[in-house]
Parts: structure tokens; sequence; C-alpha cells
């Protein structure tokens, strides 16, 4: 667990930079994650993707198509990609839990799908 | 934790030389990079499997139950009984080695242990110890040995280093299925709780939710209806397919991964296509989600649990035949073993494709089509429009998957169609592929993050075939009929041939497909402009 300070919060992160408590979540609070994930700044670009995967999430309880967000949030294709390098961070920062091991593993290009 | 992959330069050295010690002297040596993670504990009690605990390979203690040598050997002598040709191919192995070389992980690790050959012999060792007379009184004379946890170990390292692909097969004088060799291995090895957990993970998914992504109804839905929204962008057509549908003629069935990760997406779009273009009266089910079988690489009895929602669901909605989209090791569940496990499939008709009347003799048990013999059939007889143009700046090659090729011998019909939506096509070399065909290096749940050294080596030969085309025809795409290849090969193509993309037949087939009422294309499926449309 990594306790990151961020404009006087305390937030809890697992080890690997997951918000611990999804509930926890606000706009600050995404900032706090964006800072330990090291993207500079939350534009409206961004916390648009963001937003999105938060809603798919707490709707569908997966991660959305990648190409389906940026179709969805009017951007370019590879929009995360482009946003965020790693889409991965881009769920962290909407403080959602790590996704299963297949999902990881194809958003980081291993090719993990079953 | 996994070691850092190294660069292709050093993984292409490869070491052929033998250990100093003959090989019953050999220890195994447990090597990260080289294998998946120990199934967790909650996976394995989702299905009720034995030993639910968390351990993990690289540990000393693999937390076995009490007992376990009795477990394993009531287990053997029950399959020896059971299974005529897994006590053949205990038996009649003359060690002539034809095998020994034809091995994508033999020839890509140089570990004499992924001799096919050898492979069988850790096992057969145990076979003749505890099974035949001259092992039990000779020992080690006889190649006999003890089951005991070194060897328990061996085998779990190394039958986790076999993909069932079969190719080793193709060249063995006596035919021995050397897969089924593994298939026990693994068998007897999920008996202690020895799975692993990229396996158990998608196999209980499998089972709570229907599909190993564990993608739930509203999800699927969500992700077509996020298909539709390109293929509306690319071709101006909106498309309403039906989930559920009862009393659709077709029910259509595919792997789960075509539905998350591209390129399968691409795959799933060029479904879509097709269907909406015939006006065709089938179905997407979301109970019976998944096309291919993980249980298949733990057990005989949980594939065949997983796989019974196929049938169930198609007489639930009372649909005449089932169409299977592009999967491998799905075909060879379906083809070998589906109706004897749960059919006879009665209920169902004989498959006859609406469109052009073709009867599927070939299906007339399981009643169930691979989508490229329905495809391949719907060009023979002239009902597709297309436009192969659209796919000129593709030189493309294909890949021939091992569980559809060698376990159900479709070879020609895949070609074919590729063949009729492309216009410049190059065959890899031949003894890589048809029943020559090279894996791609990550079959049989092997496919994980953490094992990404020994899938770069199984997967060489293939890639190695690939940069062959690339670099005598300019190949720059390689088509294949299968969800696992989709993935898999995408990541073996980044490691040893860069400019070599990954995709599925039917993405291509929907690129060159003229659709009634569409806009001019300037895009692919992957909203890529199409050369020469670059102003529109």
């Amino acid at each position: 667990m990594v306790v990151v300070e961020y404009a006087g919060l305390k937030i809890n992160l697992d080890d690997e930079g997951y918000l611990v408590n999804p509930d926890d979540w606000n706009e600050k609070v995404a900032c706090a994650i964006a800072e330990n994930e090291e993207v500079e700044e939350l534009t409206k670009d961004r916390m648009d993707i963001i937003k999105f995967m938060r809603d798919y999430y707490m709707k569908y309880n997966f991660f959305p198509i990648l190409n389906g967000i940026c179709f969805q949030v009017h951007q370019q294709k590879e929009c995360v990609k482009k946003q965020f390098m790693d889409p991965l961070k881009a769920w962290k920062i909407a403080g959602l839990p790590k996704p299963n091991a297949q999902v990881v593993g194809y958003l980081r290009g291993e090719g993990g799908v079953v | 934790m996994a070691t850092k992959l190294p660069k292709p330069d050093e993984l292409a050295k490869i070491d052929f030389t033998p250990p100093e010690t003959g090989w019953m002297d050999t220890p195994v040596e447990i090597k990260p990079g080289m294998f998946c993670w120990g199934a967790k504990a909650k996976n394995l009690r989702a299905v009720e499997f034995p030993n639910a605990r968390d351990w993990s390979p690289a540990e000393e203690d693999w937390k076995l139950p009490g007992e376990w040598e009795g477990t394993v050997l009531e287990a053997m002598a029950d399959r020896l009984s059971k299974y005529r040709s897994f006590k053949l191919f205990m038996d009649i192995c003359v060690r002539c080695g034809a095998c020994a070389d034809k091995c994508h992980f033999f020839i890509g690790s140089g570990d004499p242990k992924n001799m096919p050959v050898l492979r069988a012999e850790l096992m057969r060792s145990v076979y003749r110890k505890y099974f035949t007379t001259p092992g039990k009184v000779l020992g080690k004379l006889a190649g006999a040995r003890e089951l005991t946890y070194d060897v328990l170990k061996e085998w779990w390292y190394y039958f986790y280093q076999c993909t069932e692909c079969r190719r080793c097969s193709v060249f063995c004088p006596y035919g021995i299925d050397t897969a089924e060799i593994t298939m026990m291995g693994r068998e007897f090895t999920n008996l202690l709780g020895l799975n692993t957990d990229w396996i158990a993970g998608p196999v209980a998914n499998c089972y709570m939710k229907g599909n190993h992504l564990g993608l739930e109804p509203h999800t699927i839905k969500s992700s077509i209806e996020f298909f539709l929204d390109d293929i509306e962008t690319v071709t101006g057509i909106k498309i309403e397919p039906t989930f559920n549908r009862k009393g659709a003629e077709i029910l259509f069935v595919t792997p789960s991964g075509d539905l998350f990760a591209d390129p399968g997406t691409y795959t799933a779009m060029g479904y879509l296509m097709l269907f909406h273009e015939l006006g065709l009266d089938y179905t997407w089910s979301t109970y019976a989600s998944e096309g291919g079988n993980f249980g298949y690489f733990t057990s005989n009895e949980m594939a065949k649990r997983l796989n019974s929602k196929i049938y169930a669901e198609a007489k639930r909605l009372g649909v005449k035949w089932i169409i299977g989209g592009e999967c491998g090791h799905m075909w060879r569940v379906l083809n070998q073993y589906m109706d004897t496990w749960n059919g006879p499939a009665d209920f169902l008709e004989v498959p006859k494709s609406p469109i052009t009347g073709t009867v599927f003799e070939n299906a007339k048990s399981t009643k169930m089509v691979h989508i490229t013999e329905f495809t391949a059939d719907l060009i023979k007889n002239g009902k597709l429009k297309l436009d192969p143009s659209r796919n000129d700046h593709l030189k493309v090659t294909y890949h021939d998957s091992c569980n559809t090729a060698r376990g159900m011998g479709l070879l020609e019909e895949p070609r074919y169609v590729i063949k009729s939506v492309c216009n410049n096509f190059y065959e890899m070399p031949e003894n890589t592929i048809r029943e020559q065909t090279f894996c791609c290096g990550s079959g049989t749940g092997l496919n994980a993050s953490e094992n990404m050294d020994l899938r770069m080596k199984g997967g060489f030969p293939r890639a190695n075939a690939v940069k062959y085309v690339r670099d005598k025809h300019g190949v720059n795409m390689l088509a294949n009929i299968c969800a696992i290849d989709r993935a898999t090969l995408k990541a073996s193509m980044e490691y040893w041939v860069p400019d070599v993309t990954v995709c599925g037949t039917h993405e291509l087939v929907a690129n060159a497909l003229v659709m009634k009422g569409e806009k001019e294309r300037t895009q692919d499926l992957r909203l890529e402009t199409l050369p020469g449309k670059e102003g529109n």
C-alpha cells in the first residue's frame, strides 16, 4: 500500500498504483493519481476519457473497447494511447480496480486475450 | 517475478548442446519466463477443482495434497483402461527420433526435454515402473523410474511447454499423438491442484459468466454496439443484429476474445457485415458466448462441462444449425469431441446454407459449420459481390492454425476465401504450412504475460517463415482463422518481424465485400484510409 498526498488529501493506492477504494474517487483524487502516474495534466480530453471509463465500468463491469471509447468521446482513433501512452494509466486515474490478467496482457501488447 | 525478455538477437542464439548427464539424472530447473503462475484458490474453487489453494511454481513447496502419488497412479490406471489410444501411445514408441526436431519449442529452446519423444518419455518411464512387468522388475534398466516429487515437477514444467499442436505426430511413423500424452499429463497434475492461473481464471469465468473474459450479457451487447458504430462510419450502413432470439434459423458462436481485443474485433465486425449483407436469419447468444474451451487444457470432464452450453442454447432457441467463428482449439473440440460428449444433437438439422442450398455433409453429426466453409461456399456460388482491390495495399500470407489444419483438415477453404478477397497472396515455405504448420507458440493456454520467454522461443519457427515471405515478397499481413493466433501472433510479430500485421480472415472479407446501399469506402475496418482515397 502507498499513501499519496496531494493538495491536502491522503489517498491510498495499492502497490501497482490502483486506488484501494474506488468509492473514494473524485476529480481531485484523479489529479493525485495522475501525478503518481506521471501524467502531467488532466486536460478536458483526458478527463472525458476517464469519465467515460468510469461510467462504462459502473454499468458493464468491464474495460471498454479502446476504439469504442474514442468514438463515444468524439476523439481520434487510438485516443487513449495518444493521451495516456498506456491505457492502464487512464484506468488507474479513473480510480478503477485492476482488470483481469487477460485484459492487462492485451493492453500491454502481449496479446493476452483468450 | 518473470525475468526481462531478452532481445530477439539474443533469444535467437539457441544452444543445442545437451547436458552432460543422462536425462533421468538431469533434474528439472524451473526457470522464470518459462512457466505460468500457479492457479489461485478462488479460481479452482469456482469449478470445484481439487486442492484449491494459492501456490507458486517458483517455490520449493507446491502444497500438494497427502497421498498425491496414489492419486496420480490411480488416475493413470483409470485412463489406461478407459482410453486405448493412451495405452497404445505409452507402449509403442521405438524412439526413432523422427519427431525430435519437429517441435517448435525444441527448435526455439534447444532443451532436449522439449523433443516430443523425450517429453513423452517423462511419462512413459513412470508408466513402465508401475504398469509393466519389465519396468517393475528391471527398473531403470528397462527405462522405468519412480514417480517422485521432482518427477512430478518435471511433468508439470514440460507438459506446460507443449501446445498440443500435434506437428510431431505428423512425422511419427506410428502416428503417436503426443498431444494426448500432454493432455493426460495436464489431467493428472490438475488432480493435485497444479493448474495455471492463466487457464484456471478463464475456466472459472466461463463457468460462471459463459465466456473466458467474463463478459456479462449486457457487456457483450455493448461490445457489439461499439462495432456497429464503426461499421456505420465505414459503410454508412446501420446493422441491427439480434441476441438470444428464439426461432432464428442459425445460432452463431465465436470466441469471446474477438468481442474485446484488436485485431479480433475487426474479424467480429466482418461476421456482422457478412451476415447482414446476406440477410441471414441468425442470432448471437449471450449464454453460449464462448466458442473456445480452456477447460480442454485442464481435464476431459471440465471441457465437456464448458462445451455443453452450445447445444443447450441451440435447443433452447430452437435453431436449425450452428455456425462457428474463427478459432483454433474451439474447432478441435467441436469437430472431435462435442457430439460424443454432449450429443447427439438430434434436435438440429443437417446444416444447409439458406443462400446456396449447399448441404454441409461433413457437419452431419455435429451440426456446426466453420465460417470459412460457409463463406467459401458463398463465394464459389457467386453470392458475394467482392472488390479485392480494396485489399491491394496488403501482401498477405496465411498461417494455418494447428487445430483447424491438423485437427479437422481445413486447409483449402480459408485459402480460397483469402485469394478471392485479396489480389496479393503468398504462401510460406511448404514445410511450415498446411498439415506441417508451425504453432504460434502460445496455444493451449500458454499465452500469458509471465512466460514471454517461452512464447517467443516457441513462436520463433513460425516467425522465421513469415520473415522469409516478408523478405522475398514484401508480405505485410499475416492472416489466420484463430482468436489465440490473432492475439499471440501479434505479439510474436512485434518481437520477431515487426513490420508484419496480423488479421482474421473475415476482416479481409468484409473489407472487400461490396454491400447494398453502402457509401463509397474510404476507410478499412481499422478506420485507416484506403490507398488512393486520401483526399476523400
